[in-house]
């Protein structure tokens, strides 16, 4: 029965920053192992509706669900039962920022440990192990007792990686993650990015990056001012797009590549 | 004068214990002033930037009026409006006079209350200086309104906020030297009487410069090592 119901699921959502409205009505739906990409433009409204998720933009209507927890927020405003929804929602998503948002007065394993100890109220001694664990995959064991300012950009996305696995979270969501780094450091979270997608994580990305996208995620959804423009394999959106948008916008990227 | 600085002695006809707890009396209301004052100041801060109009308007009103009265009149308005009020209430609840408020409880209200308000104006700045991605990480976790203020604001605003911290404590000090007029026996008050009863003012008076200053520069090491440890991880390269 679970097993049916998606992992995110997205209906009807509609968001308004004023009288801007930014998204239109948008559904999908991320079963448990999908990699799908959210390509597009600036100002398409990707990255609005990817923070929609976890409400850290409250949808003016529409509902999420992430597993059997669902929220149907109104007029932008959440009640207090949907409040803990959304917690309950946030524990059980990953989410990794453009700009890495770690908390720079805790050491690297303190960022990673943080959620599952304070928030998850887990075992102390399990949570390091684990961590330390997570740090081992990103790279960065021997950055443990680092400071967050004292990391290169890529190796602070890294942290912010092991710091969203380090929920288990039913999904990974990534907004625009390498775009705050220098080209160099690209590389080697992009890496980590495949590593967890061939691992049959399910993830949902916000990227620029075309060539990953077209590579690792198994769907691939172009928005274009606010809906849904083309949604497909990654073959088929890359290769042969239904929409004259669509292909425009990939040829205008691949172009300037 | 030297010949007389066996008054400041621990001997037979030496003022030095009751100097010392006076002293240690002028520490005692300044910290539980201090403290009241943190409290309030944060509860100010979160009162202005709650988004709430109500208590936005509360809390930029008692910041108006605390930093608009002189010091001295607040504390007088608690000290005997104080007790005028306690023995309204009193006699209202039917217990028998005379009612009284202590020197120690009206001058730690009062200047706590002071403080809050300079020290809100301390903390909203070190509010506003917390990156707000920061916040949004500790949202997109799950942790509640309490954890995200324990766990992410608090630390992180302290750090800026220490110095100013430390500034708004060394005024609670020299504030509380107005305390004295309730009578409370803390450092200024008893320096009077000592200086009264011997009729060695210079003498005692600088003692009592001598005792704010060791409070003071001790603190400022207190501030200066808070400091220090809060900014590991900002240095870069201190670990």
């Amino acid at each position: 029965m679970t097993n049916n119901l998606p992992a995110v699921s997205v209906k009807g959502l509609h968001k308004s920053f004023g009288s801007h409205e930014v998204l239109k009505g948008i559904d999908l739906a991320a079963h448990d192992g999908d990699v799908i990409s959210l390509i597009g433009a600036s100002g398409s409204g990707k990255s609005t509706l990817l923070r929609c998720i976890p409400m850290l933009e409250i949808p003016n209507s529409g509902s999420i669900s992430v597993g059997e927890a669902h929220i149907t927020p109104r007029d932008g405003k959440l009640s207090r039962a949907d409040e803990r929804t959304a917690r309950a929602i946030r524990r059980d998503l990953g989410f990794v920022f453009q700009n890495f948002n770690l908390w720079p007065h805790r050491t690297v394993l303190q960022n990673v440990v943080e959620a599952p100890m304070i928030v998850q109220r887990r075992n102390k001694a399990e949570c390091r192990d684990e961590a330390m664990a997570l740090l081992e995959k990103v790279g960065l064991s021997d950055k443990a007792d680092a400071w967050p300012n004292q990391l290169s950009g890529g190796q602070q996305q890294r942290v912010a990686i092991a710091r969203a696995l380090a929920q288990k979270p039913r999904a990974l969501l990534f907004d625009e993650p390498t775009s705050a780094l220098d080209p160099e450091l690209v590389g080697e979270v992009l890496k980590v990015m495949r590593d967890l997608a061939d691992e049959g994580r399910t993830m949902i990305i916000v990227t620029h990056e075309m060539g990953f996208a077209r590579e690792v995620s198994s769907r691939t959804i172009f928005l274009h001012q606010g809906l849904v423009e083309e949604d497909g394999t990654p073959e088929q959106v890359f290769g042969n797009a239904h929409s004259e948008r669509c292909r425009a916008f990939l040829s205008g990227y691949f172009d300037r590549a | 004068m030297t010949s007389e600085l066996y008054l400041l002695g621990f001997g037979p006809e030496g003022w030095g214990p009751v100097l010392a707890r006076a002293g240690l009396m002028t520490l005692a209301v300044s910290l539980s002033a201090f403290l009241l004052g943190t409290v309030l100041g944060t509860l100010t801060v979160w009162g202005r930037v709650s988004g709430n109009p109500v208590t936005r308007r509360i809390a930029e009103t008692y910041v108006v009026v605390l930093r608009g009265i002189p010091d001295l009149l607040v504390i007088f308005l608690f000290y005997f409006g104080g007790r005028q009020v306690v023995s309204l209430v009193g006699t209202a609840l039917g217990f028998e006079g005379p009612f009284d408020i202590s020197g120690f409880v009206a001058g730690m209200l009062a200047i706590g209350l002071i403080s809050g308000a300079g020290q809100s104006e301390v903390l909203r700045g070190a509010y506003q200086a917390v990156p707000k991605g920061t916040l949004e990480a500790g949202r997109v976790v799950g942790m509640s309104r309490w954890q995200l203020f324990r766990r992410v604001t608090a630390p992180q605003a302290m750090v800026t906020a220490i110095p100013g911290m430390g500034n708004q404590w060394q005024s609670v000090i020299k504030e509380s030297a107005l305390v004295s007029v309730t009578g409370l026996v803390e450092t200024m008050r008893q320096v009077s009487i000592a200086a009264g009863t011997t009729q060695e003012h210079f003498l005692f008076y600088t003692a009592a410069a001598v005792i704010y200053l060791i409070i003071t520069t001790l603190s400022d090491q207190v501030f200066r090592m808070l400091e220090r440890r809060s900014m590991a991880g900002y240095a870069g390269g201190s670990h």
